[in-house]
C-alpha cells in the first residue's frame, strides 16, 4: 500500500503571482494523488485573493485539501474566502477531516489552522489576564479539535494538516524568541493521540523541513520559502523498492 | 545581535528595527512576516524571500519612505516555483 501526496504552504497568492505555480501544478497528477495546502494561501485574506488561489489551485485533476493560515484572518473575510475555495472544489478543513479514495488505499486527512503557545517547558499557561487565558484557550480548543478529527477518521493512512507547527524541530532557523508565535506542543500531543503517519505544517518561513513529534510521528514544514519548489511529494506506506 | 548604528538624532536602532518589523507585517502593501532586518556598516539590509519581484520592490519603497534618513538595501530573493525533482519516501 503506497499513497503519494503533494504539499505546500504559505504561497501568499495575489494577482501579481497568479500563474507562477501553474506549470508545476499541471504535472502534479503525474506525481501525487492529492495536494495538501498548509495555510497562508493569501496575503491579507480577501475574497479577491481567494479567487487567485482558486484559479491557481483549482481544477488540478486531483483532490486539493487545505487549512487556513493566520493571513486568511487579516481582513475578517474568512467565510467568503472559504466559500470561494469550496466553490473551486478545494476542501477546507478546520477541526474536521476527509477521507480520499486513493489507488493505494484510503487517505485520511484531519486539519486545523492551529495556534501558538510554545513548546514544553517554554510555553504559555492558562493563568492570569483574560487575554492570556484566551490565547491559551484558542490553542487548546484547536488541538482538541485536531485530536478528535484524527481519531475519528476511518482510513488506511492518516495525515495531520496544520498551519502552525506541532514541534520545535521544524522551526530551527527561526529566532527562539518567536517560537511561541509559531506553534504549540499541544498540536503535537493531538497528533500523537492517533495513529498519524505524517504531520504537515507551514507558517515558519525561516524554519527547516524535517522533525518528529515526541510520539515518533514524522513532521514536515512545507512552507514555500522552506521547500523552495512548487510543492514537495511524499510517498507514504510500504514501499517495495 | 543588533549592531549599534549611529543614526544621528533619530531614534535608537532597536526602535527603528522594531518599527520596520511591524511595518513589514502591518502595512497592507507589504504584509510580510518573514523578512529579517540587519544593521551593517553600509546601513540597513533586509533579508528574506518573497513571491515576486514586485513585492521585493514594494518592501524597499515602503521602508525607504518611512525612514528616508536610513540607508536601506535588500538581499531578498524570489522563491522558485518549479516542480520537484524527487520524492521523499516515508515508509
Amino acid at each position: 500500500m503506497v499513497i503519494r501526496i503533494a504539499a505546500v504552504g504559505d504561497v501568499h497568492m495575489d494577482e501579481d503571482v497568479v500563474g507562477r505555480f501553474r506549470p508545476a501544478l499541471d504535472e502534479l497528477p503525474q506525481h501525487a494523488e492529492a495536494l495538501l495546502l498548509a495555510g497562508d494561501l493569501t496575503r491579507h485574506g480577501t475574497e479577491s485573493e481567494a479567487r487567485c488561489v482558486a484559479r491557481e489551485f483549482g481544477g488540478l485533476g486531483v483532490p486539493v485539501v487545505t487549512v487556513l493560515g493566520n493571513h486568511e484572518y487579516q481582513c475578517d473575510q474568512v467565510p467568503r474566502v472559504v466559500k470561494v475555495l469550496e466553490d473551486a472544489g478545494i476542501t477546507v478543513l478546520e477541526g474536521d477531516g476527509v477521507v480520499l479514495e486513493c489507488t493505494g488505499g484510503r487517505l485520511g486527512i484531519a486539519g486545523v489552522k492551529g495556534f501558538g503557545g510554545g513548546f514544553a517547558g517554554r510555553c504559555a499557561s492558562d493563568f492570569g489576564e483574560p487575554e492570556m487565558k484566551a490565547f491559551v484557550k484558542t490553542t487548546t480548543e484547536s488541538a482538541d479539535a485536531l485530536g478528535a478529527a484524527l481519531r475519528g477518521l476511518d482510513c488506511d493512512l492518516l495525515v495531520a494538516l496544520t498551519h502552525y507547527s506541532p514541534v520545535p524541530d521544524t522551526l530551527a532557523g527561526e529566532p527562539l524568541e518567536i517560537y511561541p508565535f509559531l506553534g504549540s506542543y499541544q498540536l503535537g500531543q493531538a497528533i500523537d493521540s492517533a495513529p498519524t503517519a505524517l504531520a504537515l505544517h507551514g507558517h515558519a518561513h525561516h524554519g527547516s523541513e524535517r522533525g518528529t513529534t515526541p510520539g515518533g510521528v514524522r513532521v514536515r514544514n512545507v512552507a514555500h520559502p522552506v521547500i523552495k519548489q512548487a510543492y514537495s511529494v511524499f510517498e507514504l506506506g510500504d514501499q517495495v523498492d | 545581535m543588533t549592531e549599534h548604528h549611529d543614526s544621528g538624532t533619530g531614534p535608537p536602532d532597536e526602535y527603528v528595527e522594531a518599527e520596520i518589523h511591524r511595518l513589514l507585517a502591518e502595512d497592507p502593501a507589504v504584509a510580510e512576516q518573514g523578512i529579517s532586518v540587519v544593521w551593517t556598516e553600509r546601513g540597513l539590509v533586509l533579508y528574506g524571500e518573497v513571491e515576486s519581484a514586485h513585492r521585493r520592490a514594494e518592501i524597499l519603497r515602503r521602508v525607504s519612505e518611512r525612514f528616508p534618513d536610513v540607508p536601506v538595501s535588500t538581499d531578498i530573493g524570489v522563491i522558485r516555483a518549479q516542480a520537484p525533482t524527487d520524492v521523499e519516501q516515508l515508509p
